[in-house]
């Protein structure tokens, strides 16, 4: 192993921190500890990039009591935290501070128990997704969140942010598959939080919180069994009207598939660009619909999903005989936020949720949105449960362009609100979106919301600036604040 | 009571359904001052907020299926009936999701979404329970293996704060991480929190077909491998349970095309004398008999250890949850005995057993919750919601006040 | 240097969605971004915005293996391994590396492409070799105190037989199908010269006749990959010069094979070179490539044998062959191919990667023997020496030694009719 000691190097860092960093590399051991200027802005932005702060210290540790212990001297040092796993958030929830630590758990990546009788197994939060699945693969199960970034996503940020991904229309989100977790909490004790002991369901609320909360430190996951057969179709259509009218005759069939996946004109040209998936030249939007479960059971529900495709117009059905033939169908879709840099410069990755049922009205919204501002937006959804990804394409060059592209971005997630949906599906709010809560949320709903960030984190060193726009003062009776808030003016440290 | 009569008409003023409470109407034999019921988000709210300001202690009340689970309340100045509170607010089938007020009865609820092909993926082991009673208290029956509790099928929850504020969270999309998830933290909370006054659920259509293969089973080891045989195979079960004594239950549910074949696997997979039903077995989605129920939470490979210490009054689900029931009569000390017998081994198992109700000799010989790990932040996050400890004070955890 | 015009470009394909991180070897080993692909191009960006080239960012880059896994991953098509060499470049012009340091990258380029300088250190290291004196040196240490480096040479020598000569031209068996040049490489020539014997026998037994030019040298591949773009480049201008009469260039070495196919882009910027160059990475193909294209004539008889395929980064990642010499060898009857786990993980070899770094090619070495081992073959494939040396030494250092082969020597062995010992009886 390497030695990363580079004390020295600290110069120019406040006093707190440098004595911070003296602490944290005697509890943790020198190759540990990242002071290096130059090493530590590799770390200023996870997978949103529009964001940047250099962390103040890095720390790469590799066991809960390592965790506990940093988050200890945080708490004596008065420094604030923040947890990062992968780094690939599109939110800013792994957002470093400046003034703070940055808890890095990539090296907490092994994987502690595999249980199948009883269909779970304990991880470390470093641990990627998929290497959960590639592990119990064998005996027949895998880790149903399946969010695009599986491949090098951890299970701990994972937690962090409630993950969903293509197939949780069927199998449900992070929540639903986490059993237990270790945590450290903001006051540096390791507690476990489980789904099903006594007491109020903390588990519940910790996950999807966006490390806000405390740190996870192990996780227990349920594991899922494979099903017995699964079933892919591509299904071309003209317009993406057509494509809808099929997503809606599926769903009102009773139908749940695992998976059911749209891709409008713009994302094909830019995933035919990126990975060349071949998808029906001319069209207008793609479907892809996946089932599975028992063999009989996915048989009949698949030829009623393909007569609904063809009765709402499609022009061309593929259906996958084997793997190899799904992985195709499903390449053109993975690819396709990255493979938008193919035919744009730059572009901003949206994430919002709309009612299913509004799916015609909001997308000719966003086309007229997009015809007025001169904007082009590429739409990419989850067309099953209303979780729309517009890719607000832009040019980085051009004077004015981001701007534009933001206020357009902003105006679909009005949208979205109006509509009765949410700003973020699988996201995360993180330090992106915290300014459109309270369009979405009222002051009540935050401060309530809140409440339980005080009850883990009173002193507010957790992971702060993230989801809320305006942190509650702990100490604060329940009621609606009078006056300016004594924090204000501080949220916008970085 | 001059502070009676003060606050009956401070509630009147803002509520019109408030009387004094009756001796029948006690919580575990705590008699309740006041008994206001509101018909709307609002008259909840006001509610609250005059019990806030009057310093009353509240504990909220629907169908009165639970009213005697946990511990009865340290005091119970006004008790808060939900039941006028029972409106459909929308159910948008075209979404697959429904919200409906706190006091909707949890089978109108099914029998207005069965209208349009749908349901809510929850049992109701006790008829006449209401949204919001099964909200606060996370109940579920044997469908629990594939959907899960309460906590998986919220996604929107409205409730009144111990302050009279009315604050929501989640919404009516299924896919939804804005903010932080008050639905799971109010799930099983027993009244301690906040009022839950609307909840919005994720629904499921109705299966076209279902069919029940049930297995008599000789002891605990075969019990396991039955059960053991049916959640490993793709079968995709809805439902798999042990109804002492013993039965295994498989629920499959699906198009009439698929199940029979689906039906015949899994009785092969049950092994022995398994038979193809299509009506539930005697006991299904119910708790097992007695004056006190134990809640369990047993992986499946507690299984035996649990059928082996805890007699023949047992259910158990696939998803590592059972109850134990104890015979009326029973002696304090036999139940602190198996109470006792139970935690020891299911620890072993990372399970835990939790006291639901029981005879009042029984309920205070016993350790009710056992050991709760993380009860300091639990204490933490119920100050920061009703730091003047009103609501439901002493019914949950550790006492939690 | 070419196309450093283009850096600013080739930074900003980058959006850090992080794909690329669990195929980085040296991620994989630390968890630290500053070692992972992602990280390195923001080093880059660092650099490009005026940040000095520092001691830690150098030690960054040098710990890149170059084994462009992560080109493969990107789904932004970063390319990353211009960016790499570029940043290589740049490190030699504006890093002072230690004396020590200097002296063994000096030793390395001056030894590896030249044939004659790897032929004159074969006869004592036969000698030393069956002196056994080797064995003693291992077993004392003393030469991973005298130079780690050097140890890792000493290690990773394949034991050597005697070297026959190629003629410079062999016929087509049969009606002639094809005319192909071949590449025989440094360190593939001197040290696996019987790799290049079996290839030379494959090609004509299926029809082709085998030219074997007599002007080339190394084909730059070592230094490209090193940063020593110049010397890199000398090198290609001779290789060309050597080749581009021919209809087919075929390589069975995996680095020299992508080095060709790269030098349209090394040399794009030298106008009376850039054309040449284009041509002959135009018809550069690897040996299983160009196989399959041509398809199969000579009957393949039967090789009851388990093998283990591993994928040579400059194969699989650098070149995207991947199914071709699956095919081949799944083609041969009774012939069982086991895949390896994590195969997109590099081995460590990674050209000179191993003697420059030795303590993390041991490591990569060791978790590649391990994934290799746990496949139960008895022979492992690969179509580099350097990975062959590699993995062979992580096996014989864990107590598990495995035959090696080429896919070359596999499928002569088949159209021969040699039987498996041929291959099994050589384990180190």
């Amino acid at each position: 192993m390497r030695m990363l000691s580079e004390l020295e190097d600290g110069e120019g860092m406040d006093s707190v921190l440098r004595t911070l960093a003296r602490d944290l590399d005697v509890l943790l051991g020198g190759d540990r500890v990242i002071t290096d200027p130059v090493r530590l802005r590799t770390y200023e932005c996870d997978g949103l990039t529009n964001h940047r702060a250099t962390p103040g210290i890095v720390v790469l540790p590799d066991s809960a009591e390592q965790v506990a212990g940093v988050v200890r001297e945080c708490v004596r040092a008065g420094v604030p935290y923040v947890a990062r796993g992968s780094g690939t958030g599109l939110s800013g929830g792994a957002l470093p501070r400046t003034d703070g630590v940055l808890i890095v758990t990539s090296r907490m990546r092994r994987i502690l128990e595999i249980d199948i009788p009883n269909q779970r197994a304990v991880v470390e939060p470093g641990v990627i997704n998929l290497d959960v699945t590639r592990a119990v693969r064998a005996d027949g199960y895998y880790f149903a969140p399946d969010p695009s970034s599986q491949q090098i996503c951890s299970v701990g940020g994972n937690v962090a942010e409630n993950s969903g991904g293509a197939h949780c229309l069927k199998y449900g989100f992070t929540a639903h598959h986490v059993l237990a977790c270790e945590v450290v909490t903001p006051d540096g004790e390791i507690v476990e939080l489980a789904a099903d002991g006594p007491g109020y369901d903390l588990l519940g609320v910790f996950v999807g919180a966006e490390g806000t909360l405390g740190i996870t430190t192990k996780i227990t996951v349920r594991l899922t069994r494979v099903p017995q057969t699964v079933q892919t179709l591509l299904a071309a259509f003209e317009s993406i009207e057509a494509g809808g009218r099929a997503v809606s005759a599926i769903i009102g069939a009773g139908v749940v598939p695992a998976a059911i996946e749209m891709m409008d004109a713009l994302s094909i040209e830019a995933a035919e660009a990126a990975v060349n998936c071949a998808y029906p030249p001319g069209a207008g939007a793609v479907l892809i619909v996946e089932l599975d479960g028992p063999e009989p059971e996915v048989a009949a529900q698949f030829a009623d999903v393909e007569r609904l495709c063809r009765d709402a117009g499609a022009f061309e059905i593929r259906i996958a005989a084997d793997d190899a033939e799904r992985a195709l169908i499903w390449k053109g879709r993975k690819s396709a936020f990255a493979a938008v840099g193919r035919i744009s410069p730059a572009y901003i990755v949206q994430d919002g949720v709309i009612p299913r049922t509004a799916l015609p009205q909001v997308l000719a919204r966003i086309d007229a949105l997009s015809a007025e501002s001169g904007v082009r937006v590429a739409n990419v959804f989850h067309a099953g449960d209303g979780n729309l990804h517009p890719l607000v394409l832009f040019d980085d060059a051009e004077p004015g362009a981001a701007e534009r592209a933001e206020e357009v971005s902003g105006a679909i997630l009005d949208l979205c609100i109006e509509h009765g949906g949410s700003i973020t599906g699988e996201h995360g709010v993180g330090v992106d979106k915290a300014r459109y809560m309270p369009r979405m949320f009222t002051e009540a709903d935050l401060d309530t919301m809140q409440m339980v960030r005080c009850g883990f984190d009173p002193g507010g060193l957790c992971n702060p600036g993230k989801v809320f726009p305006t942190p509650r003062l702990c100490g604060e009776v329940p009621g609606v604040r009078k006056g300016p808030h004594p924090f204000e003016g501080k949220a916008d440290l970085f | 009571m001059a502070t009676s009569a003060k606050a009956l008409d401070a509630l009147a003023a803002v509520c019109g359904d408030v009387r004094p409470g009756e001796p029948e109407e006690g919580v575990l034999g705590v008699e309740p001052a006041l008994v206001a019921a509101p018909s709307s988000v609002d008259e909840a709210a006001g509610v609250m907020r005059v019990a806030a300001a009057l310093g009353l202690a509240v504990v909220p009340r629907g169908g009165e299926t639970r009213l005697d689970w946990g511990a009865p309340p340290a005091r119970c100045d006004l008790l808060v009936d939900t039941r006028r509170l029972d409106a459909l607010l929308e159910h948008t089938s075209g979404d697959l999701v429904v919200s409906a007020q706190a006091g909707m009865p949890m089978e109108r609820l099914a029998e207005v979404l069965a209208e349009r092909g749908q349901r809510l993926a929850l049992d109701v082991p006790l008829p006449g329970s209401t949204v919001g009673g099964t909200i606060a208290t996370a109940a579920a029956g044997p469908l629990r293996t594939l959907y899960g509790t309460p906590r998986n099928l919220v996604i929107g929850l409205t409730i009144v704060r111990a302050d009279g504020q009315v604050a929501r969270s989640g919404g009516k999309v299924v896919k939804n991480v804005a903010g932080y998830d008050l639905g799971r933290l109010f799930c099983g909370s027993f009244g301690t929190l906040g009022l839950i006054v609307e909840a919005t659920f994720r629904l499921h259509p109705v299966p076209a077909a279902r069919a029940w293969v049930t297995r008599d089973v000789d002891g605990p080891k075969q019990a396991y491998e039955a059960v053991q045989a049916v959640l490993h195979s793709p079968v995709a079960a809805s439902a798999v349970e042990y109804i002492g004594p013993g039965k295994v239950a498989v629920l499959l549910e699906g198009v009439p095309d698929g199940l029979s074949l689906r039906a015949r696997t899994t009785a092969g997979l049950l092994g022995g004398d398994a038979e193809i039903g299509g009506d539930p077995p005697a006991g299904w989605g119910r708790y097992p008999d007695g004056t006190t129920l134990i809640d369990v939470t047993a992986p499946p490979t507690a299984l035996p250890d649990l059928l082996a210490t805890a007699g023949t009054a047992v259910t158990w689900n696939g998803d590592g949850h059972g109850h134990v029931g104890l015979p009326a009569g029973s002696p304090p000390d036999v139940a602190v005995r198996l109470l006792g017998a139970l935690r020891d081994v299911l620890g072993a198992h990372r399970g835990g057993a939790v006291v639901r109700y029981a005879p009042e000799d029984v309920r205070e010989a016993v350790d009710a919750w056992g050991p709760v790990p993380a009860l300091a932040l639990m204490r933490r996050v119920k100050d920061q919601f009703d730091p003047d400890h009103r609501l439901s004070p002493g019914r949950f955890v550790g006492g939690i006040r | 240097m070419s196309g450093h015009d283009d850096l600013p470009k080739l930074l900003g394909d980058c959006v850090h969605c992080g794909f690329c991180l669990p195929t980085c070897p040296t991620y994989v080993l630390w968890g630290e971004e500053m070692d992972s692909p992602r990280g390195r191009i923001h080093l880059m960006q660092q650099h490009a915005e005026g940040a000095p080239m520092s001691a830690p960012m150098v030690k960054h880059f040098d710990a890149c293996l170059g084994c462009m896994a992560c080109v493969t991953a990107c789904p932004s098509g970063v390319q990353y391994d211009r960016l790499i060499e570029m940043t290589r470049a740049q490190v030699e012009d504006e890093h002072p590396r230690p004396l020590r340091d200097r002296a063994v990258r000096e030793a390395i380029f001056r030894l590896f492409p030249y044939r004659r300088r790897l032929r004159a250190l074969r006869g004592p290291l036969r000698a030393y070799q069956r002196t056994g004196l080797d064995r003693l040196v291992r077993r004392t240490g003393v030469l991973e105190r005298v130079s780690p480096s050097l140890a890792a040479m000493e290690r990773l020598a394949p034991p050597l037989g005697r070297a026959p000569r190629l003629p410079e031209r062999v016929a087509a068996r049969g009606e002639r199908r094809a005319t192909v040049a071949m590449l025989t490489g440094c360190v593939q020539g001197e040290f696996f010269p019987e790799v290049n014997a079996a290839t030379a026998r494959v090609l004509a037994l299926e029809g082709c006749d085998v030219l074997i030019p007599k002007g080339q040298g190394c084909c730059g591949a070592l230094s490209v990959h090193s940063g020593r773009a110049e010397e890199g480049r000398a090198f290609a201008r001779r290789t060309i010069e050597a080749f581009e009469s021919a209809d087919v260039v075929v390589v069975n070495a995996a680095g020299c094979g992508s080095a060709m196919k790269e030098y349209r882009t090394l040399l794009a910027d030298d106008p009376s070179w850039a054309r040449r160059a284009g041509a002959v990475s135009g018809k550069t193909r690897d040996l299983a490539e160009f196989l399959l294209e041509l398809g199969p004539r000579a009957a393949r008889r039967p090789l009851p044998v388990t093998v283990a395929y591993h994928d040579a980064c400059h194969l699989s990642h650098a070149q995207g062959v991947r199914a071709q010499p699956r095919a081949l060898l799944s083609g041969i009857p009774e012939l069982t191919v086991r895949e390896v786990a994590d195969p997109d993980i590099c081995c460590g070899s990674a050209g000179t990667y191993n003697v420059l770094n030795p303590g993390t090619a041991a490591e990569l070495g060791d978790r590649k023997a391990g994934n290799v081992a746990a496949t139960g073959a008895e022979l492992l494939v690969a179509a580099n020496p350097g990975c062959t040396m590699q993995i062979a030494t992580a096996l014989r250092r864990r107590g598990t030694p495995i035959a090696v082969a080429h896919t070359a020597e596999v499928l002569d062995a088949s159209l021969r009719g040699l039987g498996p010992d041929a291959l099994l009886g050589r384990a180190w």
